[in-house]
């Protein structure tokens, strides 16, 4: 159970803790790579809402020395350092009960099964038709947290197409897996 | 003669005790969990009126519609939600 919920932590917390990504096109076949620079520009994207109120405090120390771009390689870690953080924030809800924390990570699973054999080569479902369950299970996760846990709610659902795309994409999926 | 009879009366409330059901546990938190777990399994279960424990993550829950419903943890670990009727 530990290792599912995990999972299911895992893939909505990591979304959280990602900038939500804009709207992008997805492989329709496995094996098809997505291109790496939408994932480059989608913190560059969100950067200025998210810095938008201290944007006088940051202009001098940009003036002095503008801030390294991020390598790939931080990009991927740092979603990652949030994952733990964000992963004890859901498990820690009390929203959720323990039974529908289990059928929950039961139903990720069986997502999560799909995905794999989306990317074993095993058609259908393809990746189109994978977002409708997707979808349905997100709306479930949001409809039991909203009422109880309404800011991790706002979170995972301002992250849906970021989590979205850690799925659609073979190697974040793989990482995550 | 009175030491039987009062070997059966006791026996007999004893049966009678065994006899009761339990009666069934209200956890507010629980039968909320329980609605939630029903529904997420498709099945139609607005509000849990009540449910009875019947072992380890194992429950009968009834429903405000009258629908019943067995929800236990399987041995895959897998939440199973099973319709017992009105």
């Amino acid at each position: 159970m530990a290792r599912g919920v995990g999972i299911l932590f895992a893939l909505l917390l990591g979304a959280c803790a990602t900038p939500p990504a804009p709207p992008h096109s997805v492989p329709e076949a496995p094996g098809v790579p997505e291109p790496q620079a939408q994932a480059a520009t989608a913190p560059a994207a969100t950067a200025p809402a998210a810095t938008a109120p201290k944007k006088p405090a940051a202009k001098p120390a940009l003036a002095k020395a503008p801030a390294p771009a991020p390598t790939p390689a931080a990009q991927a870690v740092a979603p990652m350092l949030d994952l733990k953080s964000l992963e004890q924030q859901l498990k820690a809800t009390k929203a959720i009960g323990v039974l529908t924390k289990l059928s929950l990570k039961n139903q990720v699973d069986d997502l999560l099964e799909k995905f794999r054999s989306f990317y074993a080569g095993r058609l259908p479902p393809s990746l189109t038709e994978l977002r409708g369950p997707f979808d349905m299970l997100l709306m479930k996760v949001l409809s039991l947290l909203q009422d109880g846990d309404p800011v991790l709610a706002r979170s995972i659902h301002a992250s849906r197409e970021a989590l979205w795309g850690i799925l659609a994409d073979r190697e974040s999926f793989q990482k995550l897996a | 003669m009175k030491a039987r009879d009062a070997a059966r009366s006791a026996l007999a409330m004893t049966v009678a005790f065994l006899a009761i059901p339990a009666p069934a546990a209200d956890d507010p938190a629980q039968r909320k969990d329980l609605a939630a777990v029903i529904a997420l399994n498709g099945q139609a279960c607005a509000e849990v009126l009540s449910y009875e424990e019947q072992g380890k993550n194992d429950f009968v829950a009834t429903c405000k519609d009258g629908n019943r419903y067995r929800v236990y943890v399987s041995d895959a670990g897998r939440v199973v939600v099973k319709k017992l009727g009105m």
